[in-house]
Protein backbone atom coordinates (compact mmCIF):
# COMPACT_ATOMS: atom_id res chain seq x y z
CA UNK A 1 0.00 0.00 0.00
CA UNK A 2 1.35 3.23 -0.94
CA UNK A 3 0.09 6.44 0.98
CA UNK A 4 0.68 10.45 -0.31
CA UNK A 5 -0.06 13.06 1.66
CA UNK A 6 0.24 16.69 1.23
CA UNK A 7 -0.77 19.81 3.99
CA UNK A 8 -1.42 22.96 2.86
CA UNK A 9 -2.93 26.62 4.04
CA UNK A 10 -3.31 27.25 7.96
CA UNK A 11 -2.20 30.55 9.34
CA UNK A 12 1.05 29.88 9.41
CA UNK A 13 1.92 28.17 5.88
CA UNK A 14 5.51 26.90 6.09
CA UNK A 15 6.20 26.10 2.29
CA UNK A 16 8.85 24.12 2.80
CA UNK A 17 7.41 21.38 4.83
CA UNK A 18 4.02 21.88 2.50
CA UNK A 19 5.43 19.61 -0.01
CA UNK A 20 3.63 15.90 -0.45
CA UNK A 21 5.23 12.91 1.05
CA UNK A 22 4.81 9.23 -0.31
CA UNK A 23 5.19 6.38 2.39
CA UNK A 24 4.92 2.85 0.98
CA UNK A 25 4.17 0.51 3.95
CA UNK A 26 5.80 -2.09 2.52
CA UNK A 27 9.24 -0.12 3.07
CA UNK A 28 8.77 0.94 7.00
CA UNK A 29 8.63 -0.88 9.95
CA UNK A 30 6.14 -3.82 10.70
CA UNK A 31 4.41 -2.22 13.38
CA UNK A 32 4.09 1.03 11.55
CA UNK A 33 2.63 -0.73 8.82
CA UNK A 34 0.32 -2.71 10.61
CA UNK A 35 -0.88 0.61 12.26
CA UNK A 36 -1.66 2.56 9.13
CA UNK A 37 -3.12 -0.08 7.39
CA UNK A 38 -5.67 -0.82 10.01
CA UNK A 39 -6.45 3.11 9.91
CA UNK A 40 -7.13 2.64 6.45
CA UNK A 41 -9.57 0.45 6.99
CA UNK A 42 -10.73 1.45 9.99
CA UNK A 43 -12.13 5.07 8.50
CA UNK A 44 -13.42 3.01 5.59
CA UNK A 45 -11.08 5.38 3.60
CA UNK A 46 -12.35 4.08 -0.10
CA UNK A 47 -15.54 4.92 0.84
CA UNK A 48 -14.45 8.33 1.67
CA UNK A 49 -16.23 11.72 -0.26
CA UNK A 50 -13.53 12.43 -2.36
CA UNK A 51 -14.15 16.42 -1.49
CA UNK A 52 -15.36 17.91 1.70
CA UNK A 53 -15.33 21.78 1.54
CA UNK A 54 -15.06 23.83 4.52
CA UNK A 55 -17.94 25.76 6.20
CA UNK A 56 -19.07 28.95 4.99
CA UNK A 57 -16.65 31.96 6.20
CA UNK A 58 -14.18 29.60 7.67
CA UNK A 59 -10.48 30.58 7.72
CA UNK A 60 -6.89 29.62 8.24
CA UNK A 61 -8.14 26.39 8.24
CA UNK A 62 -5.85 23.61 6.87
CA UNK A 63 -6.18 21.33 3.70
CA UNK A 64 -5.33 17.81 3.25
CA UNK A 65 -5.10 15.43 0.49
CA UNK A 66 -4.31 12.03 0.79
CA UNK A 67 -4.09 9.12 -2.05
CA UNK A 68 -4.07 5.71 -1.25
CA UNK A 69 -3.01 2.65 -3.32
CA UNK A 70 -3.62 -0.85 -2.23
CA UNK A 71 -3.43 -2.84 -5.39
CA UNK A 72 -5.71 -2.07 -7.82
CA UNK A 73 -7.55 0.04 -5.72
CA UNK A 74 -7.03 4.09 -5.61
CA UNK A 75 -8.68 6.74 -4.28
CA UNK A 76 -7.55 10.52 -3.11
CA UNK A 77 -10.02 12.41 -0.85
CA UNK A 78 -9.27 16.25 -0.14
CA UNK A 79 -10.14 17.44 3.37
CA UNK A 80 -9.83 20.75 5.65
CA UNK A 81 -9.96 21.50 9.42
CA UNK A 82 -12.10 20.62 11.55
CA UNK A 83 -12.73 16.80 10.69
CA UNK A 84 -15.73 15.59 12.33
CA UNK A 85 -15.14 12.15 11.15
CA UNK A 86 -12.99 10.50 14.22
CA UNK A 87 -11.62 7.85 12.22
CA UNK A 88 -10.68 9.49 9.46
CA UNK A 89 -9.12 12.07 12.01
CA UNK A 90 -6.72 10.08 13.40
CA UNK A 91 -5.31 8.92 10.25
CA UNK A 92 -4.56 12.37 9.35
CA UNK A 93 -3.33 13.09 12.54
CA UNK A 94 -1.05 10.00 12.74
CA UNK A 95 0.18 11.25 8.65
CA UNK A 96 1.00 14.68 10.07
CA UNK A 97 3.24 13.27 12.31
CA UNK A 98 4.97 10.90 9.89
CA UNK A 99 5.29 13.42 7.37
CA UNK A 100 6.73 16.48 9.60
CA UNK A 101 9.34 13.13 10.20
CA UNK A 102 10.14 12.66 6.53
CA UNK A 103 10.71 16.37 5.97
CA UNK A 104 13.76 18.62 6.39
CA UNK B 1 -13.71 56.32 -18.84
CA UNK B 2 -11.29 56.01 -15.37
CA UNK B 3 -9.32 58.42 -13.96
CA UNK B 4 -6.17 57.66 -11.53
CA UNK B 5 -5.39 60.00 -8.84
CA UNK B 6 -2.14 61.96 -9.25
CA UNK B 7 0.21 61.57 -6.16
CA UNK B 8 1.17 65.17 -5.08
CA UNK B 9 -1.66 65.96 -2.77
CA UNK B 10 -0.29 67.54 0.14
CA UNK B 11 -1.46 66.11 3.80
CA UNK B 12 -3.58 68.88 6.01
CA UNK B 13 -3.52 67.58 9.25
CA UNK B 14 -6.47 69.57 10.17
CA UNK B 15 -8.60 67.78 7.94
CA UNK B 16 -8.03 64.39 9.25
CA UNK B 17 -8.37 65.02 13.22
CA UNK B 18 -11.21 63.06 14.91
CA UNK B 19 -13.84 65.17 15.86
CA UNK B 20 -13.38 63.64 19.76
CA UNK B 21 -9.97 65.33 19.82
CA UNK B 22 -11.62 68.92 18.31
CA UNK B 23 -13.96 68.36 20.61
CA UNK B 24 -11.70 67.90 23.53
CA UNK B 25 -9.31 70.92 22.26
CA UNK B 26 -12.17 73.12 21.95
CA UNK B 27 -13.29 72.94 25.59
CA UNK B 28 -9.92 72.73 26.94
CA UNK B 29 -7.24 74.18 24.64
CA UNK B 30 -6.15 77.78 24.74
CA UNK B 31 -8.07 80.77 23.63
CA UNK B 32 -6.80 80.46 19.91
CA UNK B 33 -7.09 76.44 20.17
CA UNK B 34 -10.44 76.86 21.19
CA UNK B 35 -11.12 78.85 17.91
CA UNK B 36 -9.96 76.89 15.71
CA UNK B 37 -10.93 73.55 16.84
CA UNK B 38 -14.85 75.12 16.92
CA UNK B 39 -14.42 76.29 13.34
CA UNK B 40 -13.18 73.26 12.27
CA UNK B 41 -15.60 71.29 13.77
CA UNK B 42 -18.55 73.37 11.82
CA UNK B 43 -16.75 73.15 8.83
CA UNK B 44 -16.33 69.08 9.17
CA UNK B 45 -20.31 69.24 11.09
CA UNK B 46 -21.08 70.56 7.39
CA UNK B 47 -18.95 68.40 5.13
CA UNK B 48 -19.91 65.16 7.31
CA UNK B 49 -24.05 65.63 6.50
CA UNK B 50 -23.36 66.43 3.29
CA UNK B 51 -20.87 62.63 3.31
CA UNK B 52 -23.84 60.63 5.34
CA UNK B 53 -26.04 61.14 2.18
CA UNK B 54 -22.94 59.65 0.30
CA UNK B 55 -22.33 56.69 1.98
CA UNK B 56 -22.70 53.25 1.25
CA UNK B 57 -22.45 51.58 4.30
CA UNK B 58 -24.32 48.01 4.30
CA UNK B 59 -27.85 48.08 6.09
CA UNK B 60 -27.68 47.99 9.24
CA UNK B 61 -23.85 47.96 10.05
CA UNK B 62 -23.86 50.98 11.37
CA UNK B 63 -26.74 50.22 14.12
CA UNK B 64 -25.92 48.43 17.28
CA UNK B 65 -28.21 45.86 17.91
CA UNK B 66 -28.83 46.32 21.56
CA UNK B 67 -26.14 46.77 24.74
CA UNK B 68 -22.77 45.37 24.27
CA UNK B 69 -22.48 42.26 24.42
CA UNK B 70 -19.13 40.77 25.24
CA UNK B 71 -19.74 36.76 26.55
CA UNK B 72 -16.88 35.00 25.97
CA UNK B 73 -16.13 31.39 26.30
CA UNK B 74 -12.91 29.06 26.34
CA UNK B 75 -13.30 25.89 25.79
CA UNK B 76 -10.10 23.05 26.36
CA UNK B 77 -10.01 20.08 24.14
CA UNK B 78 -7.14 18.43 25.70
CA UNK B 79 -5.26 17.57 22.90
CA UNK B 80 -8.41 15.96 21.02
CA UNK B 81 -10.49 17.33 17.88
CA UNK B 82 -13.64 17.58 20.32
CA UNK B 83 -14.39 21.54 20.20
CA UNK B 84 -16.55 21.41 23.45
CA UNK B 85 -14.52 19.21 25.37
CA UNK B 86 -14.74 20.75 28.39
CA UNK B 87 -15.90 24.50 28.87
CA UNK B 88 -12.88 26.05 31.34
CA UNK B 89 -13.65 29.72 31.69
CA UNK B 90 -16.83 31.67 30.51
CA UNK B 91 -17.41 35.44 30.88
CA UNK B 92 -16.99 36.92 34.08
CA UNK B 93 -15.40 33.74 36.01
CA UNK B 94 -11.33 34.66 37.33
CA UNK B 95 -8.17 33.26 35.67
CA UNK B 96 -7.93 29.67 35.28
CA UNK B 97 -4.28 27.53 35.64
CA UNK B 98 -4.25 27.36 32.40
CA UNK B 99 -2.29 30.08 30.45
CA UNK B 100 -3.34 29.23 27.19
CA UNK B 101 -7.19 29.55 28.40
CA UNK B 102 -6.25 33.21 30.49
CA UNK B 103 -4.84 34.15 26.71
CA UNK B 104 -7.35 33.25 24.80
CA UNK B 105 -9.83 34.88 27.09
CA UNK B 106 -8.36 37.93 27.25
CA UNK B 107 -7.52 37.86 23.88
CA UNK B 108 -11.26 37.97 22.79
CA UNK B 109 -11.80 40.59 25.46
CA UNK B 110 -9.26 43.08 24.11
CA UNK B 111 -10.30 42.50 20.17
CA UNK B 112 -14.12 42.93 21.41
CA UNK B 113 -13.36 45.94 23.51
CA UNK B 114 -11.04 47.38 19.65
CA UNK B 115 -14.24 46.86 17.96
CA UNK B 116 -17.17 48.22 20.31
CA UNK B 117 -14.72 51.06 21.43
CA UNK B 118 -13.68 52.23 18.47
CA UNK B 119 -15.95 51.02 15.72
CA UNK B 120 -19.57 50.97 17.65
CA UNK B 121 -19.32 46.91 16.64
CA UNK B 122 -21.16 44.76 19.06
CA UNK B 123 -19.29 41.71 18.77
CA UNK B 124 -18.10 39.72 15.50
CA UNK B 125 -22.11 39.84 13.91
CA UNK B 126 -22.55 43.14 15.45
CA UNK B 127 -25.64 41.56 17.72
CA UNK B 128 -23.81 40.51 20.46
CA UNK B 129 -22.40 36.67 19.00
CA UNK B 130 -20.90 34.90 21.69
CA UNK B 131 -16.87 34.44 21.65
CA UNK B 132 -16.26 30.95 21.26
CA UNK B 133 -12.87 29.27 21.15
CA UNK B 134 -11.18 26.32 22.04
CA UNK B 135 -7.83 25.71 22.62
CA UNK B 136 -5.26 22.48 23.21
CA UNK B 137 -6.81 20.98 20.04
CA UNK B 138 -5.20 18.22 18.68
CA UNK B 139 -1.79 16.24 18.92
CA UNK B 140 0.82 18.75 18.47
CA UNK B 141 -1.30 20.94 16.39
CA UNK B 142 1.01 23.91 14.58
CA UNK B 143 -2.23 25.99 13.84
CA UNK B 144 -5.11 28.24 14.53
CA UNK B 145 -8.45 29.15 12.99
CA UNK B 146 -11.77 29.93 12.52
CA UNK B 147 -14.55 27.14 11.54
CA UNK B 148 -17.18 29.53 10.87
CA UNK B 149 -18.48 29.53 14.02
CA UNK B 150 -15.55 29.57 16.53
CA UNK B 151 -11.78 30.24 16.93
CA UNK B 152 -9.14 26.88 17.28
CA UNK B 153 -5.82 27.06 18.52
CA UNK B 154 -3.51 24.72 19.01
CA UNK B 155 -0.32 23.92 20.87
CA UNK B 156 2.19 23.69 18.62
CA UNK B 157 4.37 21.17 18.20
CA UNK B 158 7.30 22.64 20.47
CA UNK B 159 9.61 22.02 17.46
CA UNK B 160 8.71 25.19 15.45
CA UNK B 161 5.95 26.27 16.92
CA UNK B 162 4.83 27.87 20.72
CA UNK B 163 0.74 27.75 21.42
CA UNK B 164 -1.16 29.46 18.98
CA UNK B 165 -2.71 31.67 21.79
CA UNK B 166 0.56 33.50 22.87
CA UNK B 167 0.58 36.25 20.01
CA UNK B 168 -2.36 38.38 20.80
CA UNK B 169 -2.57 39.41 17.39
CA UNK B 170 -3.24 35.51 16.40
CA UNK B 171 -6.50 36.17 18.28
CA UNK B 172 -7.76 39.25 16.52
CA UNK B 173 -6.75 37.93 13.38
CA UNK B 174 -9.07 34.61 13.47
CA UNK B 175 -12.15 36.70 15.12
CA UNK B 176 -11.83 39.09 11.97
CA UNK B 177 -12.26 36.34 10.04
CA UNK B 178 -15.75 35.92 11.53
CA UNK B 179 -15.96 39.94 11.17
CA UNK B 180 -14.87 39.85 7.39
CA UNK B 181 -17.46 36.66 7.33
CA UNK B 182 -20.48 38.69 8.64
CA UNK B 183 -20.21 41.54 6.74
CA UNK B 184 -18.45 41.94 3.02
CA UNK B 185 -18.15 37.90 2.85
CA UNK B 186 -14.84 37.65 1.01
CA UNK B 187 -14.34 34.55 -0.14
CA UNK B 188 -11.10 32.26 0.37
CA UNK B 189 -8.97 32.11 -2.15
CA UNK B 190 -6.56 33.48 -4.68
CA UNK B 191 -6.73 37.53 -4.86
CA UNK B 192 -9.79 37.96 -2.58
CA UNK B 193 -8.43 35.19 0.18
CA UNK B 194 -5.36 37.42 0.19
CA UNK B 195 -7.70 40.61 0.97
CA UNK B 196 -9.32 38.82 3.80
CA UNK B 197 -6.21 37.38 5.32
CA UNK B 198 -4.93 41.16 4.96
CA UNK B 199 -7.85 42.40 6.63
CA UNK B 200 -7.00 39.83 9.65
CA UNK B 201 -3.85 40.93 9.79
CA UNK B 202 -4.31 44.33 9.73
CA UNK B 203 -7.26 44.24 12.83
CA UNK B 204 -5.00 41.97 14.79
CA UNK B 205 -1.76 44.24 14.65
CA UNK B 206 -4.22 46.30 15.18
CA UNK B 207 -5.78 44.72 18.97
CA UNK B 208 -2.30 44.49 19.50
CA UNK B 209 -1.28 47.83 19.44
CA UNK B 210 -4.06 49.37 20.96
CA UNK B 211 -3.72 46.41 23.80
CA UNK B 212 0.32 47.69 24.25
CA UNK B 213 -0.63 51.81 23.67
CA UNK B 214 1.29 52.05 20.98
CA UNK B 215 1.15 54.54 18.16
CA UNK B 216 1.79 54.02 14.76
CA UNK B 217 5.56 54.69 14.43
CA UNK B 218 5.90 52.38 18.15
CA UNK B 219 4.82 49.41 16.98
CA UNK B 220 6.36 46.21 15.79
CA UNK B 221 4.27 45.66 12.71
CA UNK B 222 4.84 42.23 13.33
CA UNK B 223 2.33 39.22 12.73
CA UNK B 224 2.84 36.18 15.01
CA UNK B 225 5.85 37.68 17.44
CA UNK B 226 6.89 35.10 20.19
CA UNK B 227 4.80 31.84 17.71
CA UNK B 228 8.59 30.67 16.76
CA UNK B 229 9.99 28.46 19.44
CA UNK B 230 13.33 29.18 20.60
CA UNK B 231 16.15 28.74 18.03
CA UNK B 232 14.05 29.28 15.34
CA UNK B 233 15.73 32.27 12.93
CA UNK B 234 12.62 34.31 12.97
CA UNK B 235 11.32 37.70 14.53
CA UNK B 236 7.31 36.28 13.71
CA UNK B 237 5.53 34.67 11.37
CA UNK B 238 5.05 38.05 8.92
CA UNK B 239 5.75 41.23 9.18
CA UNK B 240 3.52 44.21 7.53
CA UNK B 241 6.27 46.71 7.51
CA UNK B 242 8.36 44.62 5.30
CA UNK B 243 6.16 41.66 3.87
CA UNK B 244 8.53 38.98 3.42
CA UNK B 245 11.50 39.52 6.05
CA UNK B 246 10.04 38.38 9.65
CA UNK B 247 11.83 34.77 9.32
CA UNK B 248 14.84 33.74 7.31
CA UNK B 249 15.31 29.88 8.82
CA UNK B 250 17.60 27.62 7.39
CA UNK B 251 15.12 24.75 8.02
CA UNK B 252 12.12 26.51 6.36
CA UNK B 253 13.62 29.01 3.83
CA UNK B 254 12.62 32.95 4.10
CA UNK B 255 9.13 33.87 4.41
CA UNK B 256 7.26 34.24 0.39
CA UNK B 257 5.65 37.38 1.02
CA UNK B 258 5.95 40.07 -1.76
CA UNK B 259 5.14 44.00 -0.94
CA UNK B 260 4.44 45.17 -4.28
CA UNK B 261 2.16 43.91 -7.00
CA UNK B 262 4.69 43.02 -9.32
CA UNK B 263 6.00 40.24 -6.97
CA UNK B 264 2.44 38.78 -6.72
CA UNK B 265 2.71 35.40 -6.27
CA UNK B 266 0.82 32.72 -8.71
CA UNK B 267 0.30 29.47 -6.84
CA UNK B 268 -2.30 27.24 -6.38
CA UNK B 269 -0.76 26.31 -3.05
CA UNK B 270 -2.67 27.69 0.44
CA UNK B 271 -5.88 28.25 -1.27
CA UNK B 272 -4.20 30.81 -4.33
CA UNK B 273 -1.41 32.06 -1.70
CA UNK B 274 -3.89 33.66 0.44
CA UNK B 275 -1.35 34.15 2.91
CA UNK B 276 1.55 35.61 0.66
CA UNK B 277 -0.14 37.65 -1.41
CA UNK B 278 -1.23 39.61 1.69
CA UNK B 279 1.68 41.39 2.20
CA UNK B 280 0.74 43.88 -0.44
CA UNK B 281 -1.75 45.09 1.01
CA UNK B 282 -0.62 44.64 4.52
CA UNK B 283 2.36 47.33 3.50
CA UNK B 284 -0.21 49.58 2.14
CA UNK B 285 -1.91 49.68 5.85
CA UNK B 286 1.21 50.22 7.15
CA UNK B 287 2.22 52.91 5.05
CA UNK B 288 -1.46 54.90 5.42
CA UNK B 289 -1.34 54.43 8.89
CA UNK B 290 2.56 56.06 9.37
CA UNK B 291 1.67 58.24 6.98
CA UNK B 292 -1.35 59.68 9.38
CA UNK B 293 0.37 58.87 12.69
CA UNK B 294 -1.08 58.43 15.97
CA UNK B 295 -3.07 55.49 16.67
CA UNK B 296 -3.57 53.11 13.74
CA UNK B 297 -6.49 51.84 15.03
CA UNK B 298 -7.96 55.19 14.72
CA UNK B 299 -7.88 57.12 11.11
CA UNK B 300 -6.57 54.16 9.24
CA UNK B 301 -8.26 51.50 11.30
CA UNK B 302 -11.43 53.15 10.59
CA UNK B 303 -11.31 53.44 6.79
CA UNK B 304 -9.91 50.37 6.57
CA UNK B 305 -13.63 49.22 8.78
CA UNK B 306 -15.56 51.22 6.77
CA UNK B 307 -14.40 50.01 3.90
CA UNK B 308 -15.48 46.30 5.17
CA UNK B 309 -18.87 47.76 5.56
CA UNK B 310 -19.33 49.40 2.38
CA UNK B 311 -21.66 47.83 0.35
CA UNK B 312 -19.55 47.96 -3.11
CA UNK B 313 -16.97 45.66 -1.86
CA UNK B 314 -17.98 42.18 -3.28
CA UNK B 315 -17.49 38.79 -2.11
CA UNK B 316 -14.94 38.50 -5.19
CA UNK B 317 -12.85 41.65 -4.50
CA UNK B 318 -9.68 42.49 -5.98
CA UNK B 319 -6.88 44.30 -4.07
CA UNK B 320 -7.81 47.54 -6.73
CA UNK B 321 -11.61 47.12 -5.77
CA UNK B 322 -10.59 47.41 -1.97
CA UNK B 323 -7.74 50.57 -2.96
CA UNK B 324 -10.40 52.23 -4.78
CA UNK B 325 -13.20 51.78 -1.48
CA UNK B 326 -9.87 53.07 1.27
CA UNK B 327 -9.54 56.23 -1.12
CA UNK B 328 -13.29 56.82 -1.42
CA UNK B 329 -14.25 56.63 2.87
CA UNK B 330 -11.05 58.14 2.93
CA UNK B 331 -12.46 60.99 1.90
CA UNK B 332 -16.04 60.27 3.23
CA UNK B 333 -14.53 60.01 6.60
CA UNK B 334 -11.86 62.77 6.50
CA UNK B 335 -11.53 64.68 3.73
CA UNK B 336 -9.05 64.78 0.72
CA UNK B 337 -5.65 64.90 2.27
CA UNK B 338 -6.38 61.46 4.18
CA UNK B 339 -7.66 60.35 0.57
CA UNK B 340 -4.24 61.74 -0.64
CA UNK B 341 -2.53 59.85 1.76
CA UNK B 342 -4.03 56.10 1.06
CA UNK B 343 -3.98 56.71 -2.92
CA UNK B 344 -0.06 57.52 -2.26
CA UNK B 345 0.49 54.25 -0.30
CA UNK B 346 -1.37 52.20 -2.69
CA UNK B 347 0.79 53.65 -5.27
CA UNK B 348 3.77 52.84 -3.42
CA UNK B 349 2.91 48.98 -3.08
CA UNK B 350 1.60 48.99 -7.25
CA UNK B 351 -1.59 49.70 -7.13
CA UNK B 352 -3.28 52.95 -9.02
CA UNK B 353 -6.63 53.75 -7.58
CA UNK B 354 -9.30 54.69 -10.11
CA UNK B 355 -12.16 57.16 -8.84
CA UNK B 356 -15.27 55.91 -7.92
CA UNK B 357 -17.02 58.59 -9.56
CA UNK B 358 -18.41 57.18 -12.79
CA UNK B 359 -17.04 53.57 -12.44
CA UNK B 360 -19.41 50.93 -13.86
CA UNK B 361 -19.56 48.76 -10.14
CA UNK B 362 -20.81 45.93 -11.46
CA UNK B 363 -20.81 43.83 -8.53
CA UNK B 364 -22.50 46.46 -6.96
CA UNK B 365 -26.32 45.21 -5.41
Amino acid sequence: MTITFEMSGGFAPLPALSSPVTIDTAQIEPQARTELESLVELCRFFDQPALTTPAKGAADYRTYTITVQDGPRVHTIQLTDPITDINVEQFVSRLRVMARKMTP
Amino acid sequence: MNHTYHHTRQLWACDIIPPYILERIASRGTQTQRAIALQTLARDNSIRSQRAVQSQVRSGELETAGPARKNRLVYAAANTTNLHGTLVRSEGQGPSGDVAVNEAYNGFGVTFDLYWDVYARNSIDNNGMDLVGTVHYGDRYDNAFWDGAQMVFGDGDGTIFNRFTIAIDVIGHELTHGVTAATAGIEYHDQPGALNESVSDVFGSLVKQRSLGQRADEADWLIGAGLFAAGFRGVGLRSMKAPGTAYDDPLIGRVPQPDHMSRYVNTTSDQGGVHTNSGIPNRAFYLIAIAIGGNSWDLAGNIWYRTLLDSRLSTAAQFQDFANLTAYNANLLYGASAEAVVVQAWHEVGIDVLELVGLNLSNAP
